[in-house]
């Protein structure tokens, strides 16, 4: 079909050719015959290579014309009455996807904001389950959540488009976001014909008027302002051949873009070349096509610039680099506002409007904002699941969709929290830098909404979140309570653990005395305050009378395959993990039970929408929620009255959370993991050289996790218990069943069926070693005054 | 399909006799009837104003069956403690406001508990999809919805019910065991997941823990 049209170009040529050759043979009769014969040949080759070139042209540009590399989605935010966001977060998730203010959101793109009222015009977008319209919905704040939401009709939720947050690209590659002409803006394409090609509408591919005038106006101009190649003799230079600025070159350049002129309409070589033009580098990443450029230069889709925008990126097809607004925006205004000038010469806008968009700032998007595709640590983790499970080439060149769960909004908190705590806690002994990483996590469902993978987010180098293993000293400890609560005939929170000095055969002919903290043993201590308060020495007696190899299953229950050796070190957290490992684990716990394999990708998807794959929510019930919710309880005691309790120096006490602090040897590793009903985080502190800190867990990674969750604004953990627990009051020191009447009596929540029997009625005297100790205690003190 | 269809009539009509000796109801807090074409296109998060219209003047759950004219019809409804948010959607005035703030002190549940607008929308879109043979964004609707109200069993219900016609009786079960753990004092709910768990037994080959999860389904209710 397609090579017809050639066939009758090539006769008509050749009937030409030979009509003149006859002529020119009547002259010189006695080298006719040769001259005919090297006419004839010249001919031979020249269709030949005419045909070759029609076939390379066909070839490339009928099938895939270009390798796109996956890109990746951020999870999209939903929004309905009752959502957690506030009002700054939701205006810094519009910024970053480049929505505007206005008066009114009139168009898609368009934000108003009155008050706590913002009304937003969204984009609408393709989803894998389904269409997005772009509509105008109206969301109301109060405090850390959406009070109000409406819209057209019967609306009661929306989602914004999701943030691209990267794409998968080799070594060096172009990088581009396919549009359609339908999708370019107004005066793109006008523009673009004005400066580039004014006869693109009327030339066959190459333009001898185009020439002479772009002589013209560059002799002039005294400089060159205009080039003599048409549109279609560009796309081909970039689309087909190298750029070197040979004559041969520029003549098969020439009858390539005839021939592509011969095939294809003029509105899809436009579009072809829109999508192929060379517009800047964003370190080894090429920026090609306009509809890329317009992201990467103001972080908003193609179809929504203005005509100063548009001038902006169309003066730059002359020179990317030169005419780079971010690094020459002096350079870059004074070419845009020529491309300006040069439309209202050619009367496509009037005189005053050139002005006022003259006027215009450059409006380039900041880079190094929520809106850089900048996520080192995730994309890592995105990639190394990707690349399990697709072809590298698929990858980088199929234009595959990949929508992540993401949370930018609390990615950006997580990397505050990291960086604002590193710096307020000051160098490592030694003047050593410290590092840290962290992993936050849906606590319910198992997507990882956040990754840290270093003291500076922005660098993609070593990702402690997923390889720094390291010894997790007491995070280990919910397991060892957690097999002890499995039991409530032999264990409930109130059974007495005897923290008292403890030595055990460690290794054959060596002795292991574990330390508490303080240096100090504490006699008999409930079992949720042997927890809260991390006592070593209880903790190590309970381990060993439930068993090593029991403790270490239970871990392996959590949800992370170990292969530790069974020894006595283990219950203090000589083991080694990942914070996401840590993560893993912890997961099981802020579940209720339930182990779920931490997911980031929710689904890939081709680029004709066919979805390749999807990650299913799956859950797996290791515990039983009775069995956690006295974990839990006790968790929330670490918060309340244990280890962890400075984060209420961050947090509003009215949230319940619940967590565990871990600290190494010689204070090497700092951890701390916790959570809350809709958010778990683990961080760590620590040095790569794995040399002390000088701190706890509680004095370092807490800290960053406290910081993080004061910003989250979490939802606090449901103090309602599950059917099988029962709740009982009874005696403080006693420990049996009570009365609330009485004074020293609390409630605990037991397994059901395990609860002590209320007791005989209220303690009648006084515990006498309890006065006497804080009688001592309060001696102490003041003697501490005395000179 | 048919069979499956006939499987949910012929089981249901089994509850309404009193027997719950076969899983396959769907206690989905829902009052809506066929889905129009126009409204096919309303997209996620547009419940059809005429949908609100079916429903009983009294809210409650209404469990609805397709019938073999491709729409639906209630066949059970009892009253349920999400009846609060419902309430905010009266059913005679379509252009009212949907705006459901779930933060408010109505009854003793959790918040997300209530199945408000968003969870009651997903579920209808989710429905619609399942009914179309579009297991797959079916399930990617009902997830979407977890993520809003993850404590909500009946979410949670229908999850299971999906991955069971996925042919994943397995996960059908594990998430039918979570939407227990979080069904405390909804007795319909919880014999619902019993005799879901049963079905998901039941192809698992396990005949014996099957008969164990209709027990517990019996006596729940």
């Amino acid at each position: 079909m397609r090579v017809q049209p050639l066939g009758v170009v090539l006769r008509i040529m050749g009937r030409k050719r030979r009509g003149r050759t006859a002529k020119k043979a009547g002259f010189w009769k006695r080298s006719s015959g040769w001259l005919f014969k090297l006419a004839l040949v010249g001919l031979v080759v020249f269709a030949g290579l005419v045909i070759y070139l029609d076939a390379v042209v066909q070839e490339k540009f009928s099938g895939k014309r270009w390798a796109v590399p996956a890109k990746v989605f951020a999870r999209p935010l939903e929004l309905y009455a009752g959502q957690r966001l506030t009002k700054d977060d939701f205006l810094t998730e519009l910024g970053a996807l480049g929505y505007r203010n206005s008066e009114s959101a009139r168009v898609p793109g368009l934000v108003a904001v009155s008050g706590n009222r913002v009304d937003v015009h969204t984009r609408g977008f393709q989803f894998p389950e389904g269409v997005e319209p772009a509509q105008k919905v109206s969301v109301r704040f109060e405090g850390p959540q959406i009070s109000a939401f409406s819209g057209a009709g019967d609306l009661v939720m929306a989602r914004l488009e999701p943030l691209l947050i990267g794409g998968i690209y080799p070594a060096h590659n172009e990088d581009r976001v396919l549009i359609q002409l339908d999708q370019a803006p107004p005066y793109l394409v006008e523009s673009l014909v004005a400066v580039e090609d004014r006869e693109f509408f009327n030339h066959f591919g190459v333009s001898p008027k185009g020439i002479l005038r772009a002589a013209y106006v560059n002799f002039t101009a005294g400089s060159v302002v205009q080039g003599g190649s048409t549109l279609t003799q560009q796309l081909v230079k970039n689309f087909y051949l190298t750029s070197d600025r040979s004559l041969i070159r520029k003549g098969t350049e020439a009858i390539m873009a005839v021939l592509l002129e011969l095939h294809y309409p003029k509105e899809e070589i436009l579009e072809a070349y829109l999508n192929e033009v060379f517009l800047g580098q964003d370190g080894q990443r090429a920026v090609h096509g306009f509809g890329l450029a317009s992201q990467y230069y103001f972080a908003q889709p193609l179809r929504e610039l203005q005509l100063h925008q548009v001038a902006l990126l169309v003066g730059m097809v002359k020179g990317p680099s030169f005419y780079n607004p971010r690094r020459h925006p002096e350079r870059s205004k004074a070419r845009r506002d020529l491309v300006i000038q040069m439309m209202a010469e050619q009367g496509m806008i009037s005189e005053s409007i050139a002005q006022q968009a003259q006027a215009r700032d450059l409006d380039v998007a900041a880079r190094g904002r929520l809106a850089d595709t900048n996520y080192p640590a995730f994309m890592d983790l995105i990639k190394r699941q990707l690349r399990d499970e697709y072809r590298e080439e698929d990858l980088t060149s199929e234009g595959l969709r990949i929508f992540t769960s993401l949370d930018p909004l609390l990615q950006r908190k997580a990397e505050r929290a990291v960086e604002g705590t590193l710096k307020r806690l000051g160098p490592a002994p030694g003047d050593v830098e410290m590092e840290s990483a962290m992993v936050v996590t849906s606590a319910q469902t198992g997507e990882v909404l956040a990754l840290v993978g270093g003291r500076n987010p922005q660098f993609s180098g070593f990702n402690r979140a997923l390889d720094a293993t390291r010894p997790i000293g007491s995070l280990i400890k919910p397991a060892i309570y957690l097999t002890a609560l499995e039991q409530p005939q032999k264990y409930s929170l109130i059974t007495p653990i005897d923290d008292s000095p403890i030595t055990l055969d460690a290794e054959p002919g060596r002795t292991w005395t574990p330390q508490n903290y303080d240096r100090e043993s504490h006699g008999l201590v409930p079992l949720h305050q042997a927890l809260s308060r991390s006592y070593n020495q209880a903790t190590v007696r309970l381990g060993m009378e439930l068993g090593v190899p029991q403790v270490l299953k239970t871990v392996e229950r959590m949800g992370v395959q170990h292969g530790w050796r069974p020894y006595p070190s283990m219950l203090l957290g000589s083991g080694a993990m990942t914070p996401l490992q840590v993560t893993d684990m912890y997961q099981t716990l802020a579940n209720g039970g339930f182990n779920t394999p931490l997911r980031a990708i929710r689904s890939v998807l081709a680029t004709d929408g066919e979805p390749l794959g999807r990650y299913p929510f799956a859950v797996q019930q290791r515990f039983d929620s009775a069995t956690i919710y006295l974990m839990q309880e006790a968790m929330s005691r670490t918060m309340t009255e244990g280890t962890g309790r400075s984060a209420y120096n961050q947090i509003s006490p009215t949230i319940r959370l619940a967590g565990k602090t871990g600290t190494t040897n010689d204070l090497r590793d700092s951890w701390f993991a916790g959570f809350s009903e809709d958010l778990l985080a683990v961080s760590w502190l620590g040095r790569d050289d794995n040399g002390q800190t000088r701190l706890t867990g509680a004095t370092g990674a807490l800290q960053v996790w406290a910081a993080f969750m004061r910003e989250a604004h979490p939802v606090g953990l449901s103090p309602a218990p599950p059917e099988s627990i029962q709740m009982a009051w009874i005696d403080v020191v006693t420990g049996l069943g009570s009365d609330p009447s009485c004074p020293d009596s609390v409630q605990v929540p037991f397994r059901t069926g395990y609860a002590p029997l209320p007791g005989p009625g209220c303690r009648p005297i006084i515990n006498t070693e309890a006065v006497k100790e804080g009688a001592s205690r309060v001696m102490d003190v003041i003697r501490d005054w005395l000179p | 399909m048919m069979t499956l269809r006939t499987g949910l009539l012929a089981s249901s009509v089994l509850v309404l006799v009193g027997c719950a000796g076969s899983g396959g109801t769907v206690p989905v807090v829902d009052s809506s009837r066929a889905i129009s074409n126009e409204s096919l296109n309303a997209g996620a998060g547009m419940t059809p104003g005429q949908e609100q219209q079916s429903a009983p003047a009294e809210s409650g759950v209404v469990v609805m069956i397709p019938d073999d004219a491709g729409g639906s019809r209630a066949i059970q409804s009892y009253p349920l403690d999400v009846q609060p948010s419902l309430q905010q959607r009266p059913s005679q005035d379509p252009q009212r406001s949907t705006a459901t703030p779930s933060g408010g002190d109505s009854g003793s549940l959790q918040a997300d508990e209530q199945l408000d607008g968003p969870v009651l929308a997903l579920l209808t879109v989710a429905r619609d999809q399942e009914n179309r043979g579009d297991l797959t964004n079916a399930s990617a609707s009902l997830e979407r919805a977890m993520r809003i109200a993850p404590r909500e069993p009946q979410v949670l219900y229908r999850l299971a019910q999906v991955r069971l016609a996925q042919g994943d009786a397995a996960q059908a079960e594990q998430l039918a065991q979570r939407g227990l753990s979080y069904a405390g004092g909804r007795s319909t709910l919880q014999a619902g997941l019993w005799n879901l768990i049963a079905q998901a037994r039941e192809s698992q080959g396990n005949s014996a823990g099957a008969a164990e999860a209709r027990q517990k389904a019996r006596v729940t209710l």
